[in-house]
């Protein structure tokens, strides 16, 4: 999986998941988790107040 | 706990709270989750509320949540441009600005009181379905993982509302609905009055949004701002260091606390009902998108959606056609009123830096002591008649 969440700056807000077009981000009470269903869309990275999600995309 | 429930709420949030203690005192066998092992954190608001649904739902002002007691309004354009208002006079409302860790406890306490179950540190994971009709809810957490059988699930799980989606409802979200917002709880500032509530605008300092600080108490505010992603060249966090940074009174002062979220502003979901499921609050989008504030309608909509569940499943027909009272309600309730502001939001986020200075300087000259929105508006517009054809839709 190419979506990384830096956990550090991560605030656990919820926005990834309230904008991802597939439902594959669940927000735990200490972690966000990208499941499987990912398509790499980028639209968490795009959301994230805190620039805590990063795609990393492989040329 | 059992090993079945009348009804399972997911969310002990504003709504969800409000739909668990309605449901319990109409006599429901009730059960409420909340993934936070400590409920009211993280904070993802600005914290203020008007009075008037404490009153409706019968919660009694208490010191220990509302901190400050708010009765006017300052708007400052891109270029510096004052327009104060005297928010009783205009709206008719005075608000309070609330501590939401204490606030959202106490409300969960009020269900709790009221009958309800609860349950703390414990993530839904997914629904149960049968024949696609949810039939309860999977989850996990501190005492491992579990299944609950409910008639009725009550989707209150905020701006991320998973649950939802799990039943076949569109919550998704487009960059363009939602505001992504950053937040400072600073001290040792300086602000005109304790009870005057100070929004800033301007496309360099929120871009599609608005920074704002809200005092907590005599040199305590929230400080903070909301933008649209789709907007923005930078991250919403740098933007309000800047902010901080640029104004006199702020940028002495110290951060004890940083607060983020996202705030959907694309308007309510289209359908609020399934068999079976009702949605709530932020999961249902159910905020005024102008301000972004969405405690009230969150707190008015979980209380009609738990009476209704309760009602429904005492009857015996949680169908979508039962349920669709809830919709049906709430609609009636707040339905125009929440159009109205997504209407005046997308005129707002239509407005340039200029045309937000030249709308602040007509406003600043007219005497605010009454005037309605009307009045408002055709100040407006003979100051700056260009604008007609963008504030056209909210006459």
């Amino acid at each position: 999986m190419s979506v990384k969440v830096n956990a550090g700056a991560c605030i656990l807000c919820g926005a990834c998941s309230g904008v991802c077009p597939v439902n594959a981000v669940e927000v735990s009470v200490i972690e966000v988790h990208i499941l499987d269903d990912c398509t790499e869309c980028g639209l968490c990275a795009k959301v994230c107040p805190m620039g805590a999600i990063v795609v990393e995309r492989k040329v | 706990m059992r090993e079945k429930y009348d009804i399972v709420v997911v969310g002990a949030g504003p709504a969800g709270s409000m739909a668990a203690r309605a449901a319990a005192q109409e006599g429901a066998k009730v059960l409420m989750f909340d993934k936070r092992r400590e409920l009211g954190v993280p904070v993802q608001c600005g914290e203020a509320l008007n009075e008037d649904v404490l009153k409706e739902l019968d919660i009694r002002l208490d010191p220990r949540w509302a901190l400050s007691k708010t009765n006017a309004a300052k708007l400052v354009s891109p270029s510096g441009i004052e327009v104060r208002i005297a928010e009783r006079k205009v709206v008719g409302k005075i608000g309070y600005i609330l501590d939401r860790k204490i606030f959202d406890k106490h409300l969960t306490t009020l269900a709790a009181k009221g009958g309800a179950d609860i349950m703390v540190g414990t993530l839904v994971d997914g629904l149960i379905l049968e024949d696609g009709k949810p039939k309860g809810v999977r989850a996990r957490g501190a005492n491992g993982r579990l299944e609950v059988r409910a008639e009725v699930i009550i989707a209150a799980d905020g701006v991320g509302s998973r649950v939802a989606r799990w039943a076949g409802l569109n919550t998704y979200l487009k960059l363009d609905d939602i505001e992504t917002g950053v937040q400072f709880q600073m001290v040792g500032i300086n602000f005109e009055s304790p009870s005057m509530m100070e929004y800033y605008f301007g496309s360099k300092i929120a871009p599609g949004g608005y920074c704002w600080v809200f005092p907590k108490g005599e040199d305590m505010a929230n400080v903070g701002l909301g933008i649209l992603g789709s907007r923005a060249e930078r991250r919403p966090i740098e933007y309000l260091r800047d902010f901080v940074a640029r104004m006199p009174s702020l940028s002495k002062g110290k951060i004890i606390e940083i607060n983020a979220g996202g705030v959907p502003v694309g308007g309510p979901i289209k359908q609020t009902v399934k068999d079976n499921l009702l949605v709530v609050g932020d999961a249902a989008r159910q905020v005024n998108a102008l301000t972004g504030g969405g405690i009230d309608s969150a707190m008015r909509a979980g209380n009609i959606a738990g009476e209704v569940a309760a009602k429904a499943v005492a009857g015996g027909d949680t169908s979508e056609k039962r349920l669709s009272e809830y919709e049906k309600r709430w609609r009636e309730l707040m339905g125009k009123r929440l159009e109205r502001y997504l209407k005046a939001k997308n005129v707002l986020v239509s407005l340039t830096d200029d045309d937000l200075d030249r709308l602040a300087k007509a406003l600043s000259e007219v005497k605010f002591d009454k005037i309605s929105l009307t009045d408002m508006l055709r100040v407006l517009i003979k100051a700056h008649p260009k604008l007609f054809w963008k504030l056209k839709g909210l006459m």
